[in-house]
């Protein structure tokens, strides 16, 4: 039938072109998968990818069925183990009458106060019952620290976080200090590292009583339960920050010094301060581009966004004037200590040394930068991070276990063994140390 | 091949007469040579063979014969393994490293105590009151309160559990800052054979005795949440008590129930009378038969206790009942919630914003939402895990709003993580401190200093 309408010659003709256009095809098919699986071909991806695409896929349809199965079980299940926090958080949006701040204007952490210091003097002398020195050269302290309301991604965060504030609440029983533990963010657009600054302030202005607000990060831990800030040393300070004038003034170096761990006076210059502070954090590109402005002009810093500590580091190396003779940069005792050249000596530290250096033979607090135990993955080994913060967290409790006559098996181990006879007599069970209640 | 039959096919038309050779060339087509059809066949085959051989080959080139790891996933795969044997090592009860040391064998005899008899307290603990007045046990009117709370040393069975442990932490973090009360969160278990929810017990001897300058001790559970930030405890009740309970007198004396009073959070006050109770209270305590057997004693006299090993809250009702000399101190109280069960409390935490106020510490407004049964640290509660968990979150949050009132904010939901200003930022934030602040329209805080 086809011959009689094209012709025979013209079918055959077809036939081959159309052998060819076969073979032709097949070869190039070939081809492109050989290239593909060579070179990759960008968002075609590659036959790995259409593996996992696939595999995925499947599950997906695989999971879905499973979840329809179990929706009924899950709402009544006794086991914790299947359990999902985001079916409990409700993310709710903003309300109608939520008081917001205008995106067009430029970032502020408030409105300005300028008379604070005679605000604060009036209010403390109408309190006597809140004074702000509890005990002549002591200030009243307030220790700020904090973490996310969600549970953290790493499975053992939450228990490391545990033991961090159990760490810092017997530091300051034993030396008077309240805590506050924050877990909201107070201004969404101030999220990350740059949370503390609006809390900070909130803190201050809230708590006129509080002479010093010290901030401390929640990886950081007290290993020298017995040392005491020297407050009379910061009398005519306002921010006290560990850290080495020449790297901070002269190389602006970017680690010069330490934001995890620091003591900021509750007066109308540290107001000024976390103003000036401020203005690189806000989320997006005003941080973005702090950042990049910051990696140019600091040494040695890596490119990211804009971080608090980088920012102090540059507002005091190109504003020294005007903040410089308030800031103390403390490195006689370790008010951060970086954990990477501290954590193997503790064995040592113990045989030699005794509690109440706060310095290099025996930190005041070990800070683990880098290790981020609630998030998935640090700058460090897992495995590293956890055991030495054990180890820090066991050396800090040894401290305050040996006032009872127990102490940790070891400095790897969570069991605790007697040392100490008991015996009724009272003398023997007397803490050493200073501890003022400051109600 | 094909080619052959295509040139032997124009072969044939190129001779013949279009329309025959048409039809003589398509019969050709349609009746070949059976050989050459055979052969035709078997040429496609051997092609597709081959090609199919090379397809093969490629693609076992490029996605491999492992189908599924490539370098990143590798990675990943070793990162979430290392974790996860890290996980299982922190969780399990055994040091590697080091042998079972024997410890300073003071209990080598049968019995067990809590430690040496002390017969003097009082008068020991008076002495040193009287040489240290730096360390007074009333400061400003108010006893000097010691609030022990605790969770044990390894990390939950579940993430989760750690996440509320530390919620819980906050919580007490929060009233106490507001009240004065100090606070020991206690994660070694100091005597081996008290493990469990029997730990409390050498915790609290040994708080005493080494802080003489402690009026009253407060035990609370960690899965016990403060939801009254105002409401403070009132002390001038306790002046002839030593001991305080909530509890109904009622279920503890004619039903011997097991429930009649809760051990999650109570007051021991620091004397003789309360080391010689504690004394009393943990024999039934020891791990292994002594508790199997005291399990077996108790469930049979207490009302609708279930079989299992002794649990402190258990064993107290007992010694309360049957040596009633010891109800002369204590002060069963129930006219607000020192432990409130929750189950008949969370779904009410909106009514209660709307129509009371904090300070009232019962039913209105409960001073303690105690979550018994649930056991977030564990595997398996008595209770579904979503019920649960959710009413622990709107416990914590109806909590935390109103230690954020004084900063101008409030959750935006009962069970949202997320705050919302409620109170515009102001260049005078002291009158909003004046109104807000708790410590300051507390009738104790607004003495003058004693």
């Amino acid at each position: 039938m086809l011959t009689r309408c094209l012709g025979a010659r013209r079918l055959r003709q077809i036939r081959r072109a159309f052998r060819h256009g076969a073979v032709t095809f097949l070869c190039l098919f070939l081809t492109v998968i050989v290239l593909r699986g060579t070179i990759g071909a960008g968002k075609f991806g590659t036959p790995q990818q259409d593996f996992d695409n696939l595999r995925h896929h499947l599950n997906s349809h695989r999971r879905v069925l499973e979840e329809q199965h179990s929706e009924k079980t899950t709402t009544t299940s006794n086991n914790y183990a299947t359990f999902d926090i985001s079916t409990i958080l409700v993310d709710e949006p903003p309300s109608k009458d939520e008081i917001t701040r205008d995106p067009k204007a430029p970032y502020t952490l408030g409105p300005r106060i300028t008379n604070w210091d005679q605000q604060r003097k009036r209010w403390l002398q109408q309190n006597p019952n809140f004074p702000n020195f509890i005990a002549p050269n002591k200030p009243r302290v307030l220790l700020v620290t904090g973490s996310s309301p969600k549970p953290c991604e790493n499975p053992v965060g939450d228990h490391y976080l545990l033991k961090s504030i159990k760490n810092k609440i017997d530091y300051c029983r034993l030396h008077g200090i309240e805590i506050f533990y924050n877990m909201a963010l107070f201004d969404a657009e101030m999220a990350g590292f740059w949370a503390k600054l609006p809390l900070i302030r909130k803190l201050l202005l809230s708590h006129p009583e509080v002479e010093f607000l010290w901030w401390m990060d929640s990886d950081a831990m007290f290993t020298d339960m017995a040392f005491e800030v020297p407050w009379e040393r910061y009398k005519d300070h306002n921010f006290v920050m560990h850290g080495w004038n020449e790297m901070v003034y002269d190389e602006k170096n970017w680690i010069g010094l330490n934001t995890g761990s620091f003591l900021l006076r509750n007066c109308q210059w540290s107001l000024d301060i976390l103003d000036s502070w401020a203005p690189m954090g806000p989320k997006g590109k005003v941080r973005d581009e702090a950042g990049k402005l910051l990696t140019r002009e600091l040494k040695n810093r890596p490119v990211f966004e804009a971080d608090d500590q980088s920012a102090m580091v540059y507002l005091l190396a190109t504003e020294r004037d005007k903040w410089g003779d308030k800031v103390y940069l403390e490195n006689g005792y370790y008010l951060h200590g970086y954990w990477g050249i501290l954590v193997d000596r503790y064995e040592e530290m113990i045989e030699n040394y005794h509690p109440g250096l706060g310095d290099h033979r025996w930190p005041l607090v070990t800070h683990f930068v880098g290790c981020k135990p609630c998030g998935k993955f640090g700058d460090y080994p897992v495995e590293r991070c956890l055991r030495q913060m054990d180890r820090a967290y066991n050396f800090g409790d040894n401290q305050i276990l040996q006032m009872y006559g127990f102490t940790h098996k070891s400095l790897a181990s969570k069991r605790v063994k007697r040392v100490r006879n008991e015996s009724s007599n009272l003398k023997m069970a007397i803490r050493n140390v200073n501890p003022v209640n400051p109600i | 091949m094909g080619q052959d039959t295509l040139s032997a096919q124009k072969r044939a038309t190129a001779t013949a007469l279009p329309t025959t050779t048409a039809l003589a060339a398509s019969n050709a087509r349609r009746n070949p040579p059976r050989s050459r059809q055979i052969s035709k066949t078997f040429n496609n085959i051997k092609i597709t063979i081959l090609c199919g051989f090379v397809t093969i080959l490629v693609l076992r080139g490029t996605i491999g014969v492992n189908l599924g790891s490539s370098d990143a996933d590798a990675v990943n795969q070793n990162l979430i393994e290392e974790t996860n044997r890290i996980l299982a090592e922190i969780r399990s009860d055994s040091d590697p490293n080091e042998p079972d040391e024997p410890d300073i064998a003071l209990n080598a005899s049968s019995s067990f105590s809590l430690g040496p008899k002390i017969r003097n307290w009082d008068r020991e603990r008076q002495q040193w009151l009287q040489n240290n007045p730096e360390y007074p046990n009333l400061v400003r009117g108010k006893p000097r309160i010691l609030l022990l709370t605790g969770s044990p040393p390894k990390p939950c069975d579940n993430p989760i559990g750690d996440h509320y442990l530390l919620k819980s932490i906050k919580n007490k973090i929060d009233y106490c800052r507001i009240h004065g009360i100090e606070i020991v969160y206690n994660i070694a278990h100091l005597d081996k054979e008290l493990a469990g929810y029997w730990a409390k017990l050498p915790m609290i001897r040994r708080l005493m005795l080494s802080h003489p300058e402690v009026e009253w001790i407060w035990w609370m559970d960690s899965d016990a949440f403060f939801t009254d930030m105002v409401f403070e405890l009132p002390f001038s009740k306790y002046e002839n008590y030593n001991l305080v309970l909530h509890g109904y007198p009622d279920l503890l004396f004619e039903q011997k129930s097991w429930i009649a009073v809760n051990t999650g959070s109570f007051l021991f006050r620091n004397c003789q009378w309360s080391l010689d109770l504690l004394d009393e209270w943990a024999p039934m305590g020891p791990k292994g038969p002594i508790r199997e057997e005291a399990g077996r004693i108790l469930t049979a006299n207490l009302k609708g206790r279930p079989a299992f090993e002794a649990d402190d809250q258990s064993a107290l009702i007992y010694l309360l009942l049957f040596k009633k000399v010891w109800m002369e101190k204590v002060f069963l109280e129930n006219s607000y919630y020192l432990h409130g069960y929750w189950a008949g409390l969370v779904d009410r935490y909106e009514e209660m914003a709307e129509k009371y106020h904090p300070g009232l510490g019962d039913e209105r407004w409960p001073f303690v939402t105690h979550f018994v049964g649930c056991k977030p640290c564990g595997s398996y509660g008595d209770y579904p895990v979503e019920r649960c968990l959710s009413s622990m979150e709107r416990a914590f949050n109806f909590a935390d709003n109103q230690v954020l009132k004084l900063y101008g904010f409030s959750h935006r939901g009962l069970l949202s993580p997320k705050i919302k200003r409620i109170r515009n930022e102001t260049v005078t934030p002291l009158e909003f401190v004046d109104r807000f602040d708790i410590r300051r329209h507390h009738p104790s805080t607004t003495q003058s200093k004693s």
